[in-house]
């Protein structure tokens, strides 16, 4: 009995995968069959060669990860930092500063669209990739995640190293950042994936085709079925979900435990 | 010893208060101003980033948006998208993680693919899910004919098209739903089922006194978080309908961002912005009581 549900259940959360990767190895006159065929015929992997260069999807490639880890990699530094001043660091204000930080979680991103696009543009990034970078470099989620993490760090171990006479600043990079690697792994997935996946901000701030990141490029297609083939738009998705999935794969523990933390303080 | 000023954690802090400053403060500041004002796309190229520029309206953008059929239409929608979105995510999650906290061969396997959905893209979900509701050969209406039963036109057809991106969106976050129950129930000690054993309780017992009170507690917290998310609906309806057929599938945040890069009406946008952001806060606040007098027990 139970074995049924089971299959039940990885039939319905597998199959769309399934369906996705099938049609993106069939030819354009098998998927126009009908009924659709539930095995593709032959394996036609030149669909990949031909969605890669028609979109020059190495340019899209590169500029989503050129967004993504810069993104990330600020993410981690500027929240350790924050996060640490607000575990660690006597500062005036810091109740206040750590509510604010947590409320801003609840607001529903399009409400900051219409203000980001006017201070983005004003501030000269509008239509190029830093602007989709830069403000996106702290996220209330990643403070408020290293804060709880750093929390955890005795008190007495910094102590010691400012008995030793350790600047603050050499206390930090050499001794408190360290002790976070398990964290900052977590966080960086976390972050890599949201901003692999991030739509919405590129679509109002980046108008250059040049600079369009994968989901941009995806959305493009994917509403000029005309010129597209199907095969060949879901033949773009697979290579867009291949490094995530990968990701996500080889580090599945600390992706989910991270999350966890975040959902039950949030 | 002589201490020296230590102003190493203002240092550290400053980044992120520049960055949150720029990217969420002073937008939500900027919004609401600008909610009272009519907005033209030249003033605000003239503008200074200090500056709200346009003319000062008072309450007309609320009226405006209130009086506007198709803001009552992306309520309603919304409503829709809830009934379905909200019922699907409570029984999967809830189900699968009372499934896979049994401990069985190849848990592990069902986990990772019931997650799977979660990391991808909303954009490639909204695609795969398109290529499954394709109306003249998808898999679910070829399904449904086998069955003799005649396909719709799903994404094509104002009565289906909210159910279909609901269903999508149930599929991407069931996953990460379970998981919340999941962790849960592992956090019930050994001992108190052991404890039931001994006393030979059974297991409808140990369910009504031990895993439903607490099945109960995460319901009311993942309830709160799929209304957020029922409120956030923007980028399935922006790849897979355009809003369409017939306005059935807008959705608050969809308007927003179609009052202003659409047809330019920056003011407009910003007031529904706050419609939205006060409903949200609403719904935050309500969780916040609801979980405190869970707490109380």
């Amino acid at each position: 009995m139970r074995s049924i549900i089971v299959i039940f259940i990885v039939l319905i959360f597998g199959f769309p995968i399934y369906w996705l990767v099938a049609g993106s190895l069939k030819s354009d006159f098998e998927m126009s069959l009908n009924p659709p065929t539930m095995f593709p015929e032959e394996l036609h992997f030149e669909n990949f060669i031909a969605v890669w260069d028609r979109l020059d999807f190495l340019d899209v490639f590169k500029n989503s990860l050129f967004v993504s880890l810069t993104t990330t990699a600020l993410i981690i530094l500027f929240c350790s930092m924050g996060g640490y001043s607000l575990a660690k660091k006597n500062i005036k204000g810091k109740k206040i500063l750590t509510t604010l930080i947590l409320s801003t979680m609840i607001v529903p991103p399009t409400v900051l669209l219409i203000p980001l696009y006017f201070i983005i543009t004003e501030i000269g990034l509008f239509d190029s990739l830093w602007g989709i970078i830069l403000p996106f470099a702290v996220t209330s989620f990643g403070l408020v995640f290293m804060k709880q993490y750093i929390e955890g760090i005795p008190d007495e171990l910094l102590e010691a190293s400012r008995i030793d006479g350790c600047n603050e600043y050499r206390i930090f990079f050499t001794i408190v950042m360290p002790l976070l690697k398990p964290a900052i792994a977590t966080l960086a997935i976390i972050e890599f994936s949201n901003n692999w996946n991030s739509f919405m901000m590129p679509l109002v701030l980046i108008k250059d085709t040049k600079l369009y990141t994968i989901p941009l490029k995806l959305a493009s297609i994917t509403n000029a079925s005309d010129v597209m083939s199907w095969s060949q738009i879901l033949s773009a998705n697979v290579l867009a979900i291949i490094p995530v999935v990968i990701l996500f794969l080889c580090t599945q523990k600390l992706f989910i435990s991270g999350l966890m933390a975040g959902s039950v303080k949030g | 010893m002589k201490k020296k000023l230590d102003l190493s954690g203002y240092i550290f802090i400053l980044p992120s208060i520049v960055i949150l400053t720029i990217s969420v403060f002073y937008p939500i500041i900027w919004s609401f101003i600008a909610s009272f004002k009519e907005i033209k796309m030249v003033d605000l190229r003239k503008a200074r980033l200090w500056e709200v520029p346009g003319e000062f309206v008072s309450f007309d953008n609320y009226l405006t948006a209130l009086n506007d059929p198709l803001f009552i239409k992306a309520i309603g929608n919304t409503f829709r998208f809830a009934i379905v979105y909200i019922p699907i995510i409570l029984v999967f999650s809830i189900g699968i993680a009372l499934l896979i906290n049994d401990k069985f061969r190849g848990v592990g396997a069902v986990r990772t693919i019931v997650f799977m959905p979660y990391i991808i893209s909303i954009v490639s979900a909204g695609v795969i899910f398109m290529s499954l509701f394709r109306s003249d050969n998808g898999i679910v209406n070829a399904t449904l004919n086998t069955l003799g039963i005649e396909g719709v036109a799903w994404l094509g057809d104002g009565k289906y098209a909210m159910a279909v991106i609901a269903i999508m969106s149930a599929w991407r976050k069931i996953g990460y739903f379970m998981l919340m129950f999941l962790s849960g129930l592992q956090t019930i000690p050994s001992e108190l089922y052991e404890a039931g054993d001994v006393d030979g309780t059974t297991y409808i017992q140990k369910f009504r006194y031990i895993i439903f009170p607490l099945l109960l507690k995460i319901t009311s917290i993942v309830v709160i978080l799929a209304l957020v998310d029922v409120l956030k609906v923007f980028q399935e309806v922006y790849i897979m309908t355009g809003g369409g057929p017939d306005n059935s599938t807008i959705t608050l945040p969809f308007l927003i961002y179609n009052e202003a890069f659409s047809y330019l009406r920056l003011g407009n946008g910003a007031a529904i912005s706050y419609i939205l952001f006060t409903v949200t806060v609403i719904v935050v606040i309500v969780q916040n009581k609801v979980l405190k007098k869970k707490m109380d027990y």
